[in-house]
Order: structure tokens, then C-alpha cells, then sequence
């Protein structure tokens, strides 16, 4: 840039020296012809006529003039900035705070819903499932239709399936530490498949699967952080034998960072094993393994199209099941894609609906600086009315302006973009917790594009109309007039009345949707949950299986370990549980048969009979676990009352499940149900519990069905007076005792986890308090700067409505009236947006309606209140003016 | 708001065509500084024709970035230093066309008065 300068320079100068040589010439010429020097001269003067215009004319045809203006117009708007710092940084801030709310929720967006996985043309890539037919539950497909499905299908160029969300209990073993990993299975083509490459060595050698071992059996890919964080980055790692939860794998290659599979699994520490069909894959039963399946479209098939070959082929399929149960559950062929299966619809709603919150807020910020860039045009028209006298043209004073507004916008991208990038990075917990994708903290393409987009907007909106009003102005009576005086017309006031009526309007409809949140925060806090949360810290643990594949696990680890952590000082009592209500840890589904042979589809715990203690579960009818069951007892069985509900006989009396017998817990023999408990929130607060089953550790003994996935996972509860800080260190140590993996294992309060389940309302809430708020302090800010503008402007009236014995509390009231009537107007707009806008959210409200007159009455008043409260400031100066001085002034 | 600068610009269109038709002919004969091209063409339309500076140089400069004529800085005879344009091949095949056109609306202008 800085050579075309210099090109630019130089040839000014010379198109200088070449008129200069002609006025020599043609003054030569005329002094030839017998004329005196200052004849010629002026003669030629004459001539040449306005010369730097025949200059500029000239330079136009060059076509770099318009660069040039663009340079002076961006010095020119530096200058200005530099010169008034207190109105540039008041606008800088306010675009700022709009930019960050839309650039934040839009990374979230972009990350989440539009470019969730990275893979080659991830568009075309799409997951396989059978539905049920009634509840459209997706399952994952057993081997002998996967095998169907491959054959008779033609949409897609391949197919591929894994282990689905892999076993994140899995250990890589070192000499002197081991690293918790996620470690799944997948097939042959799986890597060709999704198209990426690996980053070192080979993935696996694509076969035709079949049973039994193959040239893949036994290797190892690793992700990119394995081989940084396990291996250090050794070049020389592909062919090394790692141990993996006691097996020997060779290391064949190493993923490119970034590459993550399952996308959603919560580890980046991954590996890769292929699958190898065995005797689990010869049939459709329970006991078969079921595998998540992957396809990629062929070229110009749609997804619609698929389906409905699919559905074909899974008619034929569903005829292999017998059971007309099965064949329901099975029956349906699904197929989404793979980016949408990572996200469910209410999650997608939600955070379509923040960001359109985010959009909002970015409008009221828009709408401030427009008003801001308004008063502040008012205030400049002698300036643009001379600029307008001395020869400008219209369009060059509005390209003057709106470079002036991208000066403005641009500096606030890069402060909003700044924010934006640390509230993402602030809020990384929040976001986790409900989020299956993590959210980078630092802008892609995209982003960067949007951005980059949402600055030129910014400028456009809120300069175009200013710079239009501003050369609209006639000149004449501006240059005249001059002075701070100048009649602005009551056509201006009113249009930037209404401009902070907008801005109040849709400042209420975040304040509202906040409230709506904020209302629905509170009624899940008081859900009757049905046991206590206080006082119990749960440590959650991934149990590495490897270490207790012989012998039982409930001797080498859990009684050992629940019995050091019950007399750590202070805790009360201690217990285990596969996973503790509201936990999202570790869900296990099962199917049990009843006495009359039926199906009944259930979720499975495994508790300790001290949890009653910890948690204070009640009974609705029966008993809990009690020391009288032992591994050599009749198996005890509690049920929720949504089982009792279901599966009682009498299905108004909860209290007749009990002594029901539930198949297939133990081999050939039965569980006998002891106890309802009185338990309505297992997994989320907002919504009972769906069916569940619990039986008890104590029982458990490894010729038990249910041994091998009460070896997977545990989490730990703890009763304690003492506050969770003190008690954590002390618990961790009495883990790792128990054995080394256990170091790292997640320990949280039970409160917290309540917390944290509120999910995704509480990072609405969160988000919609912080939009809310900024969007309270702009129009509350705009409101005041409209003011204090039109006190300014009528100085002088207020001074002779003084000096003819106006009473200053009338002239509190003229002002305060005036904002009444624009906080009315916007409140008014406000209260119908906000009631249209509100349906929204119903997705996410829980304990409150969409349209919920209290909120809506309370925010109302809250933005009202605030409004007069900030108008106060200039009526009250309004009512001290000073007659004398104000007269004088002029 | 109607400026000096759109009086200048209306005047170089309506000349446009020609102006730089009578400029590439007049280069026909040897590299030219401005004031001499200005000059000639006063002297051959027999005083008629005054181009402004206003006209001239930016049709200059536009037809250089057309590369219909090329510029260096040479020394006069009086020793000065000046701008010397000269057509090129390219402005030589411009000068044919612009040429054939004014041929064709002589012509059919004259038809249409003698009529």
C-alpha cells in the first residue's frame, strides 16, 4: 500500500511540473507575440481557468481518487474521534456491547448447529437407526441387518458403524501413570468414510467384515492429544505396543488435532480400535451387540430418498423378529444427518431463541448510536452546510459519514470481539454442561465473516440516516443561523422519540423473556424432588476395569472404599450408586420379563442400602435395601412409581407392585419387588421420571447379570456436616488410595448437580439476565441522552418560560412529561412484541406461562421506573435554568 | 447545489469522441508535449478549436491509461523539460476506428441536412 502511495505522490507532482509547463509555454508564447509578463500571465491565467479542479479531473482519470478520498475521510473520522473522546467511546461502547452479545452467540451457533464436525463434506454424512414405530426412540442395529442394509442399499457410497458412544472407562496404561480415555470401536472404512487422513502413519486396511480376527485386530489409531499429552509427540511412536485396560495394542497411526469421535463423547483423549465380529454379532436378541451406523449419500441422493429406500429394506428386515413387540420397536428406518443427531430440537431452539435475543440487543444498540450520530449531525450541521458551500457534493459528504460510522463500528468490533471471545471463554462451564460440542473461544472463517458483516451493518444502520438527514438540510439557513440555537425542526425530536421508543419496546422484550427465565429458575428450584440434596457430596467414578477383571470388585474396591470414606471425620454416612439422581453420568436401560412373561422396558440403578440415609429417600409403600440383603438372599427389588404406575396390577394402588417378580436380574432366578419408593425426579427436574428399577449392591455378586455394568461406573455419596471445600481434599486422598485412576475423578456437591441440571434454561437465564440488563442500561442511556439533548436545545425557551413566571415545577413536569409519553409508547409496543415473542421460549419455561402477566407487569414497570428515574436528571436541570444566563447566552 | 466541476464534466463528454480522435491525429506526425498539441490543434482549425487544459489533460491522462498513446519526459529545443506523448500501435488502430465512425456520422448527418 504504502508503494502506491508513493507511486500516487510522485505522479501528482509530476502532473504539477506538466501544467506548470504549460503555463510557462503559454505565458512564453504571449510575451513572444509582443505582450508584457503581467499581461501574459493574467491572460493565461484566463485560460487555464480553476486549475486544481482540471488537476483533480485529471487525477480522476487515473482511478485512484476515490482511494484518496477514502484516505482523507478516514483521517478526517480519526481526527474527529480524537477530538471529542467522551462521544467516541460512549458510541464504541454501545455498538461494542451489541457486537459482542451477536458475535458470542453466533460462535456458539456457527460451532454447535452449523459446522459441528469437521469431517470431509459432512453435509452428506448421515446416521442409521431403527426406530420404534410408536415412541420414535432410535436404537442402535444389531450386526445381522447392519449386513442386510449394506447389501440392498444404493443411496449411499458407503457404510460404516462403530461402538456408538465408545467406553469412556477405558485406562492407557504407562509405567508410572495411566490416562483416562474414551476408546471406541470402529469398523474397517470408517476413517475413508468420514474423510479424514491421518495426521501420522495409516488408519485401518478397509475389509469386507466378517467374523473373527483380521489384519486390523490388535492396532491402535490414537487421537492427537493421546500421542501429545501420553506419548510426548514421539515421531517414533507408530508400531509401539500400549496397554489398554490390559490388552496390547500396536499403535498404527495418530489422528489430526482437532479430529474427535464420538463428537460428543465427553474425553478428547481418544482411540480407536477396530471391530471384530464375534458370537455377540450372530443374532438379534438382547444379548447381541448393536452398533451405531454411519453412512455418506451418494452424489445427488437425498436424504428423503434414502429414507424411503431404506424403509424398504427394513421391511423386509423386521421379518427376521419374531415378536410383534420387537418388530414395533425396530420397525421404523431412521436416518438424519449426522451433524442434527448431535443435537437435540430443544436445544436447537434454544439457541436459535438466544440468538435472536442477542440480535435484539444488537438492534437497541444500533438504534442508540443512530440517535447519538443524530444529535451529534444536528450539532454539526454549520459544518456540513460549509463543507456544502465550498463545493462538496451530497454523495461525497455521505461517503464522509458513513466512513465515519465504520470507523466507529470497526473499533467496537474489535472491543465487542474481544468481549465476545471472553464471555465464551467465562461461561465454558455453563456452555458444557448442556452443550454436546465444545465451544472454542477464538473465531473461525465464519465467524470472522460474520463479524466482519455484522460491522459493515452496524455502520450502515446506524450512519445512513444521519448523513442522508444532514445534506437534506438546506445550506443557506444553517450557515445564517448557526449558532447552538438552530431550530432543528419538531419533525427531528419526534422521529428520535421514536427511535427510543423502539429501543424501549424491544428492550422490554428482553427484560420480559428474562423474567420468564428467571421465574422458571425458581419453580425448578422448588420442585419437591423427592430426597434431599443438602449436605451430600458425590464423587463420580470411572471404574478401570482392567485392575478387577478377576476376582469381585465389591471386595476389592467398593467396601474398602465406602468403608475409609465413612470415617473420614465428619461424613456420616457414605454409599454407592450407579448414578445419583439428576447425576447424567451413567445410564443403564434393561429389559425385564415379569412373571407372565412380558417385557418391561426399564432404567437400572444399583444403590447401597445406606443411600436411604444420604439421600432421605421415603418410601411410598414397602422397604428399602437393608443389611438383611446379602448376595445369598432372595433379590430385593425397588421400583419408582412411574413402574408401579405402569406395570401395577391394581394401577391405582402403587403399593400392589410389591411382591411382583421381575426375570432376568439373576439367572434362573427371580427378583421379588420390596419397596415404591416416592421418587418423581431420577433424571431431569422438569419432567417425572420415566420407569426405573433398583437393586442392591450388596447383592451384587459376579455370577449376577447386572456384576459386569456395576464394574463400569459408580459414583460415590457422602453425608457430611462439614462445608464441601473442607471435606473434597481429604475425600480425593481416600480416592486415590483406593486406586491411582481415581485422582482426576469429577467431585461436586449434590447441590450443584441440582444446578447443573437445570441446563440449558440456566444458561438462558443467564445469558437472557446479562442481554436484559445491557439492554435496560442502553435504553435507559438513550432516553437520557434524548433528554439532556432537548434541554440543551431549549435552553432559551425554558429561560423566557422562566422569566414570565413559569413555575419550575411546571418545568420538571414539561420534561418528564415528554418522557413519560415515550417510555408509554415503547412499553405499549413492547408489552404486544413481548406477548407474541414470549411463545419462543415455551419450550424452555417450566412452572410459568408464556404469557405471564406478572412478569410482563413487573418488567414494565421496571423499565418504567428506570426511564423516569433517568429522565429526572435533565428536567431537573431544565427547572434551575438560569433566566439571565440563558437569555444571554444568544 | 450544481458545482464549477459538473460544467467541466458536461463539456468533456460532449467533446469527449472527438477530442480524442483530433489528439491521437494530431500525434499522427511526432511525439507532442500538452501545450504543443494544444496549440496545433488551434492552428489547424484555423483558431476554432480552444481546448481547455480543463479538457485536455485529463483526456491525456485517460487515453495513456487506454495505452492508446504512451508518455516520457524529454528535453524541449528550448531546454526544458516536458511530458512527450506518442500514439502507439493500439492508438493507431483506435484512430482507424474512431475515424470510420466520424466518416459514417458526417455523412449521414450531412444526408439528413441536404435533404
Amino acid at each position: 500500500m504504502s508503494f502506491r502511495w508513493l507511486r500516487f505522490d510522485r505522479r501528482k507532482s509530476e502532473l504539477d511540473a506538466e501544467l506548470e509547463f504549460h503555463r510557462r509555454m503559454a505565458v512564453a508564447d504571449r510575451m513572444g507575440r509582443g505582450e508584457s509578463e503581467p499581461e501574459a500571465r493574467a491572460a493565461v491565467e484566463r485560460e487555464l481557468g480553476n486549475v486544481p479542479l482540471a488537476k483533480d479531473v485529471t487525477r480522476q482519470a487515473w482511478g485512484w481518487l476515490f482511494l484518496e478520498r477514502l484516505g482523507n475521510d478516514f483521517r478526517y473520522a480519526w481526527r474527529q474521534i480524537r477530538r471529542s473522546p467522551g462521544f467516541a467511546a460512549t458510541v464504541i461502547g454501545t455498538l461494542a456491547l451489541g457486537i459482542a452479545a451477536a458475535t458470542a452467540m453466533f460462535t456458539v451457533v456457527d460451532r454447535v448447529l452449523l459446522e459441528p464436525v469437521h469431517f470431509r463434506d459432512a453435509s452428506r454424512i448421515v446416521t442409521l437407526s431403527e426406530t420404534n414405530r410408536n415412541d420414535k426412540i432410535s436404537y442402535n442395529v444389531p450386526w445381522l441387518d447392519l449386513q442386510q442394509w449394506m447389501e440392498q442399499s444404493h443411496s449411499f457410497s458407503g457404510i460404516a458403524f462403530d461402538s456408538g458412544w465408545g467406553n469412556g472407562r477405558s485406562y492407557l496404561e504407562g509405567p508410572s501413570s495411566s490416562l483416562n480415555i474414551n476408546a471406541t470401536e470402529v469398523s474397517s472404512n470408517f476413517f475413508q468414510l468420514l474423510g479424514i487422513a491421518p495426521e501420522l502413519g495409516r488408519t485401518f486396511v478397509p475389509v469386507k467384515p466378517a467374523y473373527g480376527a483380521n489384519e486390523n485386530t490388535g492396532q491402535i489409531v490414537l487421537s492427537h492429544i493421546v500421542w501429545k499429552q501420553f506419548f510426548g509427540g514421539d515421531k517414533n511412536i507408530l508400531g509401539r505396543n500400549v496397554r489398554i485396560n490390559d490388552a496390547s495394542f500396536t499403535v498404527i497411526g495418530v489422528m489430526p488435532s482437532g479430529f474427535k469421535y464420538p463428537v460428543a463423547a465427553p474425553f478428547d483423549a481418544q482411540v480407536w480400535m477396530a471391530i471384530q465380529l464375534g458370537d455377540q454379532d450372530k443374532g438379534r436378541d438382547w444379548q447381541s451387540e448393536r452398533y451405531h451406523v454411519l453412512a455418506r449419500l451418494r452424489p445427488g441422493v437425498s436424504l428423503a430418498s434414502a429414507r424411503a429406500e431404506m424403509q424398504t429394506i427394513q421391511n423386509r428386515v423386521i421379518i427376521n423378529y419374531k415378536d410383534p413387540d420387537e418388530r414395533a420397536y425396530y420397525g421404523v428406518a431412521g436416518i438424519q444427518r449426522y451433524s442434527e443427531s448431535l443435537v437435540n430440537a430443544d436445544l436447537r431452539k434454544a439457541l436459535l431463541a438466544l440468538l435472536a435475543a442477542a440480535g435484539v440487543l444488537w438492534l437497541i444498540a444500533a438504534v442508540n448510536v443512530t440517535n447519538l450520530l443524530l444529535a451529534r449531525a444536528t450539532a454539526r450541521q454549520r459544518e456540513i452546510a460549509m463543507r456544502g458551500a465550498l463545493g462538496a457534493s451530497r454523495g461525497r459528504v455521505i461517503q464522509q459519514m458513513l466512513v465515519e460510522g465504520l470507523v466507529f463500528s470497526g473499533c467496537a468490533a474489535l472491543l465487542g470481539a474481544a468481549l465476545a471471545f471472553t464471555s465464551v471463554k467465562l461461561l465454558t462451564h455453563e456452555l458444557a454442561l448442556r452443550l454436546p460440542i465444545a465451544v472454542p473461544a477464538a473465531p473461525n472463517i465464519s465467524v470472522l465473516l460474520g463479524l466482519a458483516a455484522l460491522t459493515l451493518a452496524s455502520a450502515l444502520f446506524s450512519s445512513a440516516w444521519p448523513a442522508l438527514i444532514a445534506v437534506r438540510l438546506p445550506i443557506e439557513p444553517a450557515l445564517r443561523q448557526g449558532g447552538m440555537q438552530a431550530g432543528t425542526g419538531r419533525g427531528h425530536h419526534r422521529m428520535r422519540g421514536a427511535l427510543v421508543s423502539i429501543e424501549i419496546a424491544m428492550s422490554l422484550t428482553l427484560l420480559v423473556s428474562c423474567g420468564l427465565l428467571l421465574r422458571t429458575i425458581y419453580s425448578l428450584r422448588h420442585v419437591p424432588l423427592g430426597y434431599r440434596t443438602d449436605h451430600i457430596v458425590v464423587a463420580h467414578l470411572n471404574i478401570p476395569q482392567f485392575r478387577f477383571a478377576t476376582g469381585n470388585v465389591l471386595q476389592a474396591l467398593y467396601n474398602p472404599l465406602v468403608e475409609r470414606a465413612q470415617h473420614l471425620p465428619g461424613v456420616q454416612t457414605a454409599g454407592l450408586i450407579s448414578e445419583v439422581p439428576l447425576g447424567h453420568t451413567f445410564n443403564i436401560g434393561l429389559t425385564l420379563r415379569t412373571d407372565k412373561n412380558s417385557e418391561i422396558a426399564s432404567a437400572l440403578k444399583v444403590a447401597s442400602p445406606t443411600m436411604q440415609q444420604i439421600f432421605g429417600f421415603k418410601m411410598l409403600a414397602g422397604r428399602f435395601f437393608n443389611s438383611g440383603d446379602t448376595p445369598s438372599s432372595q433379590a430385593a427389588v425397588l421400583v419408582n412409581p412411574a413402574f408401579a404406575r405402569i406395570y401395577a396390577p391394581n394401577k391405582h394402588d402403587p403399593a400392589s407392585v410389591i411382591g411382583m417378580e421381575l426375570w432376568s436380574l439373576r439367572k434362573n432366578q427371580p427378583g421379588h419387588i420390596v419397596g415404591v419408593l416416592d421418587n418423581e425426579r431420577q433424571t431431569t427436574v422438569a419432567e417425572p421420571s420415566q420407569p426405573e428399577v433398583e437393586i442392591c449392591l450388596c447383592q451384587i455378586a459376579p455370577d449376577v447379570s447386572a456384576y459386569r455394568i456395576s464394574t463400569m461406573a459408580m459414583d460415590l455419596a457422602v453425608r457430611t456436616d462439614r462445608p464441601a471445600a473442607q471435606i473434597i481434599p481429604e475425600l480425593r486422598e481416600v480416592l486415590r488410595q483406593a486406586t491411582p485412576e481415581f485422582a482426576q475423578a469429577p467431585i461436586s456437591s449434590m447441590d450443584d448437580i441440582v444446578e447443573d441440571s437445570f441446563g440449558s434454561q440456566r444458561l438462558a437465564a443467564h445469558l437472557l439476565e446479562i442481554f436484559g440488563l445491557s439492554a435496560l442500561l442502553l435504553c435507559v442511556a438513550g432516553l437520557y441522552g434524548l433528554l439532556a439533548y432537548i434541554v440543551t436545545q431549549r435552553t432559551r425557551e425554558m429561560g423566557v418560560r422562566i422569566a414570565l413566571g413559569a413555575p419550575r415545577g411546571n418545568l420538571l413536569w414539561l420534561v418528564l412529561r415528554q418522557a413519560g409519553a415515550m417510555l408509554l409508547v415503547g412499553v405499549a409496543a413492547g408489552s404486544a412484541l413481548a406477548w407474541t415473542s414470549s411463545r419462543l421460549l415455551r419450550g424452555f419455561l417450566f412452572g410459568v406461562q408464556a404469557h405471564d402477566g406478572w412478569t410482563l407487569t413487573l418488567s414494565a414497570l421496571l423499565l418504567f421506573a428506570s426511564g423516569m428515574l433517568a429522565a429526572y436528571l435533565p428536567a431537573r436541570r431544565a427547572s434551575r435554568v438560569n433566566p439571565m444566563e440563558a437569555l444571554r447566552a444568544e | 447545489m450544481k458545482t464549477a466541476k459538473e460544467d467541466y464534466r458536461n463539456r468533456i463528454e460532449l467533446l469527449q469522441g472527438t477530442l480524442d480522435m483530433l489528439i491521437l491525429q494530431t500525434l499522427q506526425w511526432g511525439a507532442q508535449h500538452g501545450y504543443a498539441i494544444s496549440q496545433a490543434l488551434r492552428a489547424r482549425s484555423g483558431e476554432v478549436l480552444q481546448v481547455e487544459t480543463g479538457s485536455l489533460y485529463p483526456a491525456l491522462h485517460r487515453m495513456e491509461r487506454h495505452q492508446w498513446i504512451a508518455a516520457e519526459w524529454k528535453m524541449t529545443e528550448q531546454n526544458q523539460r516536458a511530458r512527450f506523448y506518442r500514439i502507439t500501435a493500439e492508438g493507431r488502430k483506435q484512430l482507424a476506428r474512431d475515424r470510420s465512425k466520424w466518416d459514417t456520422m458526417v455523412a449521414a448527418i450531412a444526408s439528413i441536412m441536404e435533404a
